[in-house]
């Protein structure tokens, strides 16, 4: 009578045992395994309009369904400038004026013809002050782009970019500028549909509205539950080799780990830190080098850091190897502030680790007595890997110099929200360059950025910078960055660098031909499945 | 006669739409409607035959101001809290800035602002997030919400199919080796933490174990299974614990006494008199419960990425997306606040002693 009782819950979990059936070669969504690569992308794009796009997850997506002027070569190491949507493009000789030949016979994903007045629109959905892109700045080398975005130009015709009667785009900039087509990389700067957008308002992204032109198009995009991209089969350079991209949006990676195990995902990136030496010996494990920095930043108004010979000492007495043997992801210890792999890399440019001369230049700053130093506070926003990164820092600092340095972590956008008000005397911060130019790393330390919390500047820094900027010249570029470097990282040294980032992701072996590269472009068209 | 036909009706055909719902069948309009008009008439003809509808017009009248001081209160907190919505690692220049503040009106005063979101509120607009940007905050909360309520109903089923039997089975037999065992599990399922719970279940039931259902996303019966039984385990210990007890009680009372006097068999008792008795206190503790289930659920969701709205209550304010966070706790709270009423209304469906509330 009483096992009566059961009877209902026992059918229950029964009827979940038996709907337990494996589905192997066919995927979510009807997908065939045979035709699929299976992505996490961690999270739901946030959003698929890549003039609006800030975050890593839209952009992977974007850079597979979209495409710009130009575009990197991925298979070349120092990724080469090669034409996209741009047959060719030249500089005038001065660098200030730029010409790109539109290329003919592209067609977007609905049929329509792509012309340069996509590029226009585009240009002119970016600035749009209503629009409100974060990434508007990409233009603002433009003659009156940022007077347009910033409301004081009503006027779009005044932007220095229009159409010639040979149908190319021309651009005036505001100063000459080398390195200006490596912007038009960027998704915030590809060309828009503007009768798309003016017919769906914000709806234009959602599959059967978008419309793109570049190896992929949208599939399905089912909020927080996965995204699938399909080939283009108009696409004008050589189709992509698999028909499907299906992306997963798991945003635990433990979760993911399970999945790559169990042949169930075919490419995960996150990596946890703790768990690599034993991810480093699965099949399929990728490392590679990111053009992302990692530094420590001193305010230079705030003492005992506006002493010069105790910014110099604290430099000299951090041992960047220890941090990074200590995190074991493979990141790269860093003395020089331009990375590895760009024009201008110095390998022995900035302050070795040599505590001895720490100590001495500590006593020269007046501190011989250690006890006279102020007290320190050095600040990181609340994450594990900057939690063990500070200590270390603490316990060389310690052992190296005699000083004792204390630690305050915030939460992320408390401590974004410091750094722009009051930064604390130290401080860490990272940086990744949009663009594989030294000029992204050097710019963000001139007097105006915005991203240089350190309260340093230097006019003959920014001249510097600003002449490597103009020229159209490597080698003369070269000698200009390196007296900038030394600046910063020998003389003044308001930031010590720690280290290079290197990223880490899993990759299936049945994927083949898919590219890793530095800036970190997830493009899946040479990839193919076994 | 006839509540009795319209109770069995409208449970039969929950479960089937709870079943067909767990096994993916896609179920017709007409189903939902039936069920609609079933329970929801079904309540408003019984709070109208028990004289409570001036009791439930106060609660949801209630339900409107408890909303506006939490609507007040989260927006005072969020805006008292350090770091904006569009801090960032790259800081972006005074001008983006401006335009990005004068798109959402955040460069209005404060008061300005809170007036906006009343405003919207009062017409039922919860504004678009600043994260998915374009996207407006119903749609996201309707996209999201389904898959938890899914989680949350089948959890809470599945607690009272384990917890009911195993409360009953424990105070029946009081002291045996069944009692004991049973009770066991239940402190253990009270004691034990979901999330450890869950890493036990991914590590049996999941690919590296006996590979029985899967162990991510929310895709089909198989997906749901494991997060289902993970987040039922919890209650289902509460319930099975406060059933025996209620079994205890009742069956130690003078009616029982009669009942066996009269020479009825244990059948009938246990079913007829002692079952439907201790199963009062039950009933009225499934909206603390059905609570517990919600705020549970955030950790479940999270392991077994299913795609629901508690991920995004959390991420919203690491985000500091005012319109999503804003919006989530509403709807939270409006949601624990409608359990507690539908719990108020069935324990006076269940128990005749509750007349005037």
């Amino acid at each position: 009578m009483i096992r009566k009782t059961f009877v209902l819950p026992l059918l229950f979990i029964s009827l979940g045992f038996l709907s337990c059936t494996k589905k192997n070669k066919v995927l979510e969504y009807g997908l065939e395994l045979k035709d699929t690569i299976r992505v996490n992308l961690a999270s739901e794009p946030p959003s698929l309009d890549w003039i609006k796009a800030t975050d890593t997850t839209s952009s992977m997506v974007c850079e597979n369904m979209m495409e710009g002027l130009v575009d990197y070569d991925l298979s070349d190491p120092n990724l080469r400038m090669i034409p996209a949507l741009a047959e060719s493009w030249k500089p005038s000789a001065d660098a200030r004026v730029w010409t790109f030949t539109i290329r003919k016979g592209v067609k977007w994903s609905d049929g329509v013809d792509f012309t340069a007045q996509h590029i226009l629109d585009g240009w002119e959905y970016l600035l749009n002050p209503k629009t409100a892109s974060e990434y508007a700045y990409f233009l603002f080398p433009i003659k009156n782009a940022q007077g347009y975005n910033s409301g004081k130009i009503k006027n779009f015709s005044e932007v220095g970019a229009r159409i010639n009667d040979k149908g190319q785009v021309v651009i005036e900039l505001e100063r000459p500028m080398g390195y200006f087509p490596m912007l038009l990389t960027h998704h915030a700067t590809w060309p828009v549909r503007k009768d798309l957008i003016e017919r769906f308002g914000d709806r234009w992204t959602d599959p059967g509205n978008l419309q793109t032109l570049g190896a992929y198009k949208l599939k399905i995009w089912d909020h927080d539950k996965a995204l699938v991209l399909e080939r283009y089969d108009g696409y004008y350079q050589e189709k992509a080799k698999t028909k499907y991209i299906l992306g997963y949006m798991i945003n635990e990676y433990a979760t993911a780990l399970n999945m790559y195990g169990s042949g169930k995902l075919d490419f995960q990136e996150t990596l946890p830190a703790k768990e690599l030496p034993i991810l480093k010996n699965l099949p399929g494990f990728r490392s590679a080098q990111m053009l992302i920095t990692y530094y420590v930043g001193f305010n230079t108004s705030k003492a005992p850091f506006t002493n010069l010979k105790v910014r110099k000492a604290f430099s000299h007495a951090i041992d960047r190897k220890q941090i990074t043997d200590l995190l074991g992801a493979g990141h790269a210890p860093l003395t020089s502030w331009i990375p590895t792999g760009l024009l201008g890399y110095e390998n022995d440019r900035g302050l070795r680790f040599d505590p001895e001369l720490a100590r001495k230049l500590l006593d020269e700053a007046g501190f011989k007595d250690r006890s006279k130093i102020p007290k320190i506070i050095y600040s990181f926003n609340t994450n594990e890997n900057h939690q063990r990164i500070a200590e270390n820092i603490q316990a060389q600092l310690k052992k190296n110099l005699g000083v004792e340095i204390q630690l305050a972590n915030e939460e992320w956008k408390v401590y974004i929200n410091r750094l722009h008000t009051d930064p604390g005397q130290m401080f860490r911060m990272g940086w990744q360059g949009d663009y594989p130019d030294p000029d992204s790393f050097m710019n963000m330390m001139t007097a105006k950025s915005e991203n240089n919390y350190t309260r340093w500047s230097s006019a003959r820094y920014d001249q510097l910078i600003s002449d490597a900027a103009s020229s159209l010249n490597p080698e003369q570029r070269k000698k200009l960055y390196s007296e900038a470097q030394k600046i910063l990282t020998e003389d003044e040294v308001p930031v010590v660098p720690i280290y290079i980032e290197y990223r880490n992701n899993l990759l299936s072996q049945r994927v083949k031909g898919f590219p890793i590269n530095p800036i970190n472009r997830r493009v899946f068209k040479e990839a193919s499945v076994e | 006669m006839i509540t009795r036909i319209w109770g069995w009706t409208s449970l039969i055909l929950f479960a089937v739409t709870v079943t067909m719902s767990y096994f993916d069948f896609p179920i017709p309009r007409a189903v939902w409607w039936l069920d609609g008009i079933l329970w929801l008439g079904g309540t408003a003809v019984f709070i109208a035959a028990r004289g409570m509808g001036v009791f439930v017009l106060r609660r949801l009248l209630e339900t409107v101001f408890v909303i506006w001081v939490i609507a007040t209160a989260t927006f005072v907190l969020l805006r008292t809290l350090p770091g904006g919505p569009f801090d960032q690692e790259k800081a972006l220049p005074a001008d983006i800035k401006r335009n990005i503040e004068a798109k959402y009106h955040l460069n209005e005063p404060l008061h300005v602002q809170y007036g906006l979101y009343l405003k919207g509120l009062s017409k039922g607009e919860l504004g678009q997030s600043y994260k998915y940007i374009g996207r407006d905050i119903s749609v996201i909360i309707g996209d999201s919400l389904p898959a938890s309520i899914q989680l949350g109903v089948y959890a809470l089923l599945i607690s009272y199919l384990i917890g009911i039997p195993l409360g009953v089975l424990a105070g029946w037999k009081r002291g045996s080796f069944m009692d004991s065992g049973s009770m066991f599990l239940a402190i253990a399922g009270v004691s034990l933490p979901s999330f450890l719970m869950a890493q036990v279940f991914i590590q049996v039931f999941g690919y590296q174990g006996l590979n029985w259902f899967e162990s991510a996303q929310w895709l089909g019966p198989e997906y749901y299974f494991l997060p289902m039984v993970v987040l039922g385990i919890r209650p289902a210990a509460v319930i099975a614990r406060l059933t025996r007890a209620s079994v205890l009680e009742v069956i130690h009372s003078d009616y029982i006494r009669t009942a066996r006097a009269k020479g009825l068999d244990a059948k009938s008792i246990l079913f007829k008199h002692v079952l439907r008795n201790s199963l009062i206190p039950v009933l009225m503790i499934s909206g603390p419960l059905a609570a517990g289930i919600l705020t549970g659920s955030f950790v479940i969701e999270q392991i077994f990425n299913v795609p629901g709205v508690s991920k995004h209550l959390i991420q919203s304010v690491t985000n500091r997306d005012y319109p999503l966070i804003l919006g989530t706790t509403l709807m939270f709270s409006l949601m624990l606040v409608l359990a507690n009423l539908i719990t108020d209304i069935l324990t006076a469906v269940i128990d005749p002693r509750v007349k005037t509330l």
